[in-house]
């Protein structure tokens, strides 16, 4: 059987591989991009849609400023996308709150808003009275909240569809239905085997996930990646009631509400009533009228978790050519990882506003 | 123990215990059968039912109707009395109007989410019997969204609850022995019945022959000649129809056909819809019990064995649910499931367990005799389980059948990627109205067997809650933290 051969495959057709291959596709190499098949675990099709910038990257600057740096580019990501695959993505970018169900959870709120860098983030705390000129429905457990003006949310499913439609409209390949079981690299081009043949790659690009742990150690490289459950509640289209997305709920562009989510050591993509219930508690004390909307779907999906949290991107110091692109918030980061990160690996070599998320950062502190 | 049940028509409805042995999940015969036996054993089982009074689907309102109304909705009903007679005497445990929502795997068994006036609460079972009965297999036509247009299910419902007829002319449309039962029904209530238009071809009953046989000494046949007999005599019956259009801008005014190469539009107010029935498996795939496709019935069917115990331990289905063979078959099958529930309880022993089992399982072969038959014989045409161009296949958000072939030419794999793209199975139905014509179009795209390509999965909840009824069930502490990532206040 004659090997497929494309300049570079990415492996993983999620919202952090399809940014990357679009970005890379764009730059006029024969890019493929290898995606599972119909049940495979998809942090992008459970994501809740949020453009999140507030409170992220506290004790790790890089992180902040990268985030940050995606959610400027987010409005050039949307307009490309529909400029190239007529799919609008939904995105709205007017700000964002977190919303504070009682006085401690106010204060709390309020010391970590203060560690924040407050030039460039640009968070602020905003009291009852000033949220409920913005919220009318909320309800009376509402303390406050803080806000920031860089967040926004995107319908996640159309984002996923259009960056797959931008990535074939530029000429890339997308071979579905291909699990990498292995991948090697032989005098400078890379080997990967799937079950419906092998591919070879002058790159490689691992953005597959929780399946990059097995995958990144073929290469030299390190993906210590752990899933960590998150559930959300779908419920009815109801009357304009969110203007702005209060990260934990938010009404999208059909109408529909979301309810979210919950952090939980779990491997399991099934739901449970008990997390569920509490989900439902919260978004019901946040704004009770709430209560009486039908709940349409539940449903569960893993993030992608390395041991800080943070992404992973590094070049392989014995296989050069292949990288590694993990994390969570895969939607918020689909703009640098398209704009920014995808040319880099185009040219070969990472920024060094990159280094700091090299999987070395782990090594030291590793505990005996 | 004092007796549990429920005066069904006491207005006040006792409070739902938090535990039992047996949850039973459907008050048709099959679950009426289970609680019967289940609780004779001494095992604490509820019988849990979305209606005001156990019958299901077949025998709905029986126990509640007057003899002058068991007249009209016919004898069939009759053979209902004596399954509800010996519950009523039973200790089984009746919940009425309780909607479970969810089940999901404990340690100790299983929890069950019911929603019962108005208000939502956790059930913890030993085991559980699923005895939910069948769905109505969609039948997608050009113009199927107008209102007018409605199932045989729908049809049915109305005339036995309400004694509700339709206005006007009405056309009944599709296949399936329920297609000519509600048109008997129908009008024998005295509803202006225009025409049957049946989308079956004569050389289905060739292909049927080989099952005929065993068929002509089922219980099956007496009814089913019958109730042709009847029907041919006082409506109009077009066979091989290959198109069906529900015309009318805001509602339907007429229903225009061909058959026979002849194309005929009929005025009507009314058009019923129904292409028989497939087990309605939503609870059973969300526990992750396993299931199969079946090739002659077109539909999926949960894997169980000879007791109707599933792949899942301590999960049992039973009735139409666990594969359709009807009223008859579906009482045997509760019995021998609630034998298995008993034995795993360990209330009985394997051979008590046998010995009890022996006469249900003959008067079970008895009632499947022939099922093959029907089966073959009303299996619906491909044109009809698979529709073609603007024609909705998801009601729920309005997608047609050539978005979804678009979709899979552009490289979509399955059914749950399709959801993410087009939104179909996400509505409120939860993927039942679309869920089987998906499965069959992408199999047919993708020149694969539906087995291969799958269904969407199974999500919470089966049947609808509220979000201020989901808030009210009891969540850990582990739980609430996993959400608010916050200590609790002391």
């Amino acid at each position: 059987m004659t090997a497929r051969s494309y300049d570079v495959v990415v492996v993983g057709g999620g919202l952090v591989g399809a940014a990357i291959a679009y970005g890379l596709g764009a730059g006029s190499k024969r890019v493929a991009m290898l995606d599972e098949g119909d049940r495979a675990l998809r942090a992008a099709s459970g994501n809740f849609g949020l453009i999140w910038v507030q409170g992220k990257g506290i004790d790790f600057p890089a992180y902040a400023a990268w985030t940050r740096g995606s959610a400027r580019r987010w409005p050039e990501l949307a307009m490309r996308l529909r400029a190239e695959t007529g799919i609008d993505v939904a995105l709205e970018q007017r700000g964002g709150l977190h919303l504070c169900l009682s006085e401690r959870e106010l204060n709390a709120r309020s010391a970590l808003v203060a560690r924040c860098d407050a030039e460039s983030n640009r968070v602020e705390m905003m009291d009852r009275a000033a949220l409920a000129t913005l919220l009318p429905g909320i309800g009376p457990d509402v303390a406050g909240a803080s806000y920031c003006a860089a967040d926004g949310h995107v319908n996640p499913l159309k984002l996923l569809c259009a960056l797959h439609a931008a990535f074939t409209a530029c000429g890339g390949s997308i071979l579905r239905d291909r699990s990498v079981r292995r991948v090697t690299r032989e005098r400078g081009s890379f080997t990967l085997t799937t079950a419906a043949g092998a591919i070879d790659a002058g790159r490689v690009v691992l953005a597959a996930g929780l399946g990059n742990a097995a995958l990144a150690p073929q290469l030299g490289l390190s993906a210590p990646v752990r899933s960590q459950r998150g559930q959300i509640i779908a419920l009815e289209r109801l009357p304009a009631l969110l203007p702005l997305p209060v990260e934990t709920l938010r009404q999208t562009d059909a109408g529909t509400v979301l309810a979210g989510d919950s952090q939980e050591d779990c491997a399991s993509t099934d739901t449970s009533t008990g997390v569920l219930a509490a989900i439902a508690a919260r978004a019901v004390r946040a704004f009770p009228r709430l209560a009486a909307a039908r709940v349409v779907r539940c449903w569960a999906a893993l993030r992608v978790l390395t041991p800080d949290r943070y992404p992973i991107y590094q070049q392989s110091e014995t296989a050069p050519g292949a990288f590694l692109a993990t994390c969570h918030s895969g939607l918020t980061l689909a703009a640098a990882h398209a704009l920014d990160l995808a040319p880099q690996i185009a040219a070969g070599t990472l920024a060094t506003a990159l280094l700091p998320f090299s999987a070395h950062r782990f090594d030291v502190a590793a505990p005996s | 123990m004092s007796p549990h049940r429920v005066d069904t028509s006491s207005a006040r409805p006792a409070s739902l215990p938090v535990a039992c042995d047996v949850a039973i999940v459907g008050a048709g015969p099959a679950g009426i059968a289970a609680a019967t036996l289940t609780a004779d054993l001494g095992l604490h089982a509820l019988l849990l039912d979305e209606q005001a009074a156990p019958g299901g689907e077949v025998y709905r309102a029986l126990a509640i109707a007057s003899a002058a109304r068991r007249a009209t909705l016919g004898p069939d009903y009759e053979q209902g009395a004596a399954l509800l007679v010996a519950f009523e005497r039973s200790r089984a445990h009746h919940v009425p109007g309780a909607s479970v929502c969810g089940v999901a795997s404990t340690a100790a068994g299983f929890e069950l989410c019911v929603v019962r006036d108005g208000a939502a609460q956790l059930l913890d079972a030993r085991c559980v019997i699923l005895a939910v009965g069948a769905l109505e297999r969609p039948l997608h036509i050009e113009g199927g969204t107008l209102p007018g247009v409605t199932s045989a299910g729908v049809a049915q419902r109305q005339l036995q609850q309400a004694a509700q007829l339709p206005p006007g002319p009405t056309v009944l449309a599709g296949c399936g022995p329920l297609l000519y039962s509600v048109a008997q029904q129908l009008s024998e209530a005295g509803a202006d019945v225009v025409a049957i238009l049946d989308t079956l071809s004569a050389a289905r009953f060739v292909r049927a022959l080989p099952h005929a046989v065993a068929f002509i000494r089922s219980p099956y046949y007496a009814r089913g000649a019958n109730l042709l007999k009847d029907i041919n005599e006082t409506v109009p019956i077009y066979h091989d129809v290959v198109e069906i259009a529900a015309l009318g801008n805001d509602k339907l005014v007429s229903v225009r056909f061909t058959a026979n190469k002849r194309t005929t539009t009929l005025i009507a107010d009314q058009l019923v819809l129904h292409q028989g029935i497939v087990p309605e498996i939503h609870l059973a795939d969300s526990l992750g019990c396993a299931m199969a496709w079946d090739d002659t019935a077109a539909c999926w069917t949960p894997r169980v064995d000879t007791w109707g115990a599933s792949s899942v331990a301590g999960i049992f289905i039973a009735g139409d649910g666990a594969g359709i063979a009807g009223a008859n078959a579906a009482a045997h099958r509760g019995a021998l499931a609630g034998l298995e529930a008993a034995t795993t309880l360990g209330r009985i022993d394997a051979r008590t367990r046998d010995a009890a089992a022996a006469p249900h399982r003959q008067r079970l072969a008895r009632s499947l005799r022939g099922r093959r038959f029907l089966d073959t014989v009303y299996r619906p045409p491909e044109r009809f389980r698979l529709p073609r161009g603007d024609t909705i296949v998801c009601p729920c958000e309005d997608v047609t059948a050539r978005e979804v072939v678009d979709a899979v030419h552009e490289g979509c794999t399955g059914p749950n990627q399709l959801k993410a793209i087009l939104r179909c199975g996400m509505g409120p139905c939860q993927g039942r109205d679309c869920g089987l014509a998906i499965t069959e179009l992408v199999a047919r795209e993708r020149g694969l067997p539906p087995s291969t390509v799958g269904r969407f999965r199974a999500r919470f909840p089966a049947k609808p809650l509220t979000l201020g009824q989901l808030a009210m069930l009891p969540s850990s502490a582990a739980d609430r933290f996993a959400v608010t990532r916050q200590p609790e206040d002391a």
